[in-house]
């Protein structure tokens, strides 16, 4: 999900220079996404009729084919910081943030499940993964807004990476609502095998692995009642790979991930689009329709999961492991809040929980709502001083006035 | 340009793949065939060969209200001995351990339950999907089901959850349906002007069109507190019978779609179904009568 490839607005001529450079910021930002959802919110509470029905229509397309493309490039993300000469390479790096994304999920599922509880909404009651989950890009921005270049964002990175692995776990199964066929182990281990035979033979491009590998296993996680948008999670492990440096969204690999052969250099853009068509499809809920769940859902992600973070991290330091240098408990208040944001990943795994219906509106509701982190984070700032908000800062920027 | 290539290929890939199977997308016009019920007010009063029932939604918070519901159903009874009753969801609220089933359910309604009327169940938003293995539910089961008496062809879903797999066996099974009288009922209203939740209009996208095509002519549903008939929608009669038990007071804001409405006080229905006519009255708990009128069967085209 770089952004490397894109030409500078600079190097376009004059008169295309707008449209370049606003495109360039979108993609940049990964504003397409936000762009969508902004624009389905608007479309389903003016017209919602003709809304719901182009959705219904699209749904299954976008949601059930086209986020394959965006699950296998988080995926290529992780198999690649994991290798030899990747920034995950070593345990120690990530097993601090591996137990702050546990307490996020514990403290997240705590505060939803006693919320449904307390208003017996026991129907609500699988939705906890949605109040889990952590929108990777959301959560980054704000971090990088707050701290610029600091420890802290590798820490938040490998977090919400964690967090919305445990996710796509508890929401991968959809046995409840959907009829389970045979054949669907035998069409997986064909798909994995194929993989590793390809892997073998050295195939130097990733399209057999898509083209062939990939509705196979499609196929076989759609017939045996999981979620298929997860199809090529099984296959990116055995594509051509390259090791990657931790910070996703700003750092220039070159050399295979500049290759037309390589996974991200040809889809990072499409993938895009899809997350567009993602927002759009999914992020429009008549605003009338909160209820329990959304407010279940905003207390879990605003206040259980950054506790959650907090107590788990605090126990693991207590247990002996050490906070990155110069990621101090205030920095990690900020981290906690940045992380309730679930936007994408949120209303994911409430449309991988739920079926249509006004329980899943509920949570989209509340998915959207997370978005409430970002001031909670920028107010955390301010108040402990974090970051820009630091003293440090202040006192740089009063010198730098004074010169 | 290679960027804008790709980012837009997907999209029109993706639309016209979406478009070219439209799935549920099917505009239907108004139906034809309905008799209005407007000034045609009818006791209920009991025929020979027909079908009676009562419907009751959002009944089970076990309070004083629920209770007085009950007397005043089992008072009507005595001169309209309805069969049995639609629960429209929500038949439970609150705790829902076996006592819950006693003080929320059995003893509001055991005059009723003695005489060997039976309750068929929806699921609400506060019922645990477990109680549709409760026996007094007769619901099979199954979270949706449907049941025939004499001519009437009843289809009970569950719109917490409208999954895929529940919306075709609805299709299937209303298309199956050789009754002339097709009655479906569920928790979420598809229309309603109750101030507190209002219509779902992304579950109308998806049942409306089944309901249309396969010759449905009255949908019952709850949810918003309040009683509401709304004007034939594409033919079809929608009731909103939410006040059996919990009242939201005042909550109902009429619009062009209201037909009537009752938001003053608990209430329930009593319905009868003869011929090619049903005839309705809408009770409160002192025994007012709210509304009342006949609809005609819709004609299947």
């Amino acid at each position: 999900m770089t952004t490397h490839a894109l030409p500078h607005p600079a190097a376009l001529t004059p008169a295309r220079y707008t449209a370049g450079a606003l495109v360039h910021f979108t993609i940049e930002h990964f504003l397409l996404l936000p762009i969508g959802g902004l624009l389905a919110l608007i479309w389903a509470n003016t017209r919602p009729e003709s809304y719901f029905t182009l959705t219904h229509t699209l749904s299954f397309v976008v949601n059930e084919i086209g986020m394959a493309l965006f699950f296998a490039l988080i995926t290529q993300e992780i198999v690649e910081e994991l290798m030899p000469g990747g920034a995950l390479h070593t345990w120690r790096r990530w097993t601090l943030p591996a137990v702050a994304a546990v307490g996020g999920t514990a403290g997240s599922a705590f505060v939803y499940l006693a919320y449904v509880g307390f208003k017996y909404e026991p129907v609500l009651t699988p939705g906890w993964p949605v109040a889990g989950a952590i929108d990777i890009a959301f959560a980054y921005f704000i971090v990088k807004a707050i701290f610029r270049r600091h420890a802290a964002i590798p820490f938040l990175l490998l977090l919400a990476i964690a967090a919305d692995a445990f996710g796509v776990f508890a929401v991968a199964s959809r046995h409840a609502f959907v009829d389970v066929r045979p054949g669907g182990a035998a069409l997986m281990a064909a798909a994995i095998a194929m993989a590793f035979a390809f892997r073998q033979w050295k195939v130097p491009t990733f399209w057999p692995y898509l083209a062939i590998c990939g509705p196979l296993s499609w196929w076989a996680l759609y017939v045996d009642g999981f979620h298929p948008a997860f199809a090529l999670v099984p296959i990116v492990p055995f594509l051509p790979h390259a090791p990657r440096s931790l910070d996703v969204f700003t750092d220039a690999p070159h050399g295979r991930h500049d290759s037309p052969r390589h996974f991200e250099h040809v889809w990072k853009y499409p993938i895009q689009a899809v997350l567009f068509l993602f927002g759009l499809v999914n992020a429009g809920v008549l605003l009338s329709g909160y209820g329990t769940g959304t407010w279940a859902l905003l207390s879990a992600a605003a206040i259980g999961k950054p506790l959650g973070i907090l107590a788990a991290t605090g126990l693991a330091v207590a247990l002996g492991l050490h906070l990155p240098l110069r990621l101090h408990w205030r920095d990690l208040v900020v981290v906690a809040l940045a992380t309730s944001g679930g936007f994408t990943f949120g209303l994911f795994f409430a449309t991988a929980v739920f079926p249509v219906g006004p329980i899943l509106a509920e949570l989209k509701i509340g998915a959207v709502a997370t978005g409430i982190g970002v001031p909670l984070a920028f107010a955390a700032a301010r108040l402990l001083h974090v970051g820009r908000f630091g003293h440090h800062s202040h006192h740089a920027r009063a010198a730098h006035t004074e010169m | 340009m290679h960027r804008y290539f790709a980012l837009a290929a997907p999209i029109v890939l993706i639309a016209g793949v979406a478009l070219s199977h439209p799935g549920q997308s099917i505009p239907i016009g108004p139906g034809p065939g309905l008799a209005q019920a407007s000034g045609a007010i009818v006791t209920a009063a009991p025929r020979p060969e027909s079908l009676k029932f009562a419907v009751v939604g959002d009944a089970g918070d076990g309070g004083q209200a629920q209770y007085d519901v009950g007397r005043q159903m089992w008072a009507s009874w005595g001169g309209f001995p309805f069969e049995f009753v639609i629960a429209l969801g929500d038949n439970m609220y609150g705790r829902q351990e076996p006592q819950d089933f006693v003080t929320k359910f059995e003893k509001p309604y055991q005059p009723l339950l003695d005489a060997g009327v039976r309750f068929f169940g929806a699921l609400g938003n506060h019922d645990k999907q477990e109680n549709r293995f409760y026996p007094g539910f007769n619901m099979g089961g199954e979270r949706f089901y449907t049941f025939v008496r004499q001519h009437v062809r009843f289809v009970v879903l569950d719109t917490n959850l409208m999954d895929p797999k529940q919306l075709a066996w609805a299709e299937d099974t209303l298309r199956r349906a050789p009754e002339a009288w097709k009655i479906a009922y569920f928790h979420h209203p598809l229309y309603s002007d109750g101030g507190r939740h209002g219509s779902d209009v992304e579950l109308r996208v998806l049942l409306e069109p089944i309901f249309v095509r396969y010759g449905v002519s009255v949908v019952f549903a709850s949810h918003d507190h309040v009683y509401e008939r709304i004007k034939p929608q594409k033919g079809i009669t929608y009731f909103v019978e939410g006040s059996s038990g919990l009242l939201r007071k005042g909550n109902l804001k009429p619009s062009a779609l209201t037909a009537a409405g009752f938001d003053q006080d608990r209430a329930f229905m009593l319905i009868e179904l003869k011929g090619g006519e049903m005839s309705f009255r809408t009770i409160s708990r002192t025994g007012t009568t709210v509304d009342s009128g006949v609809i005609a069967l819709r004609p299947t085209t």
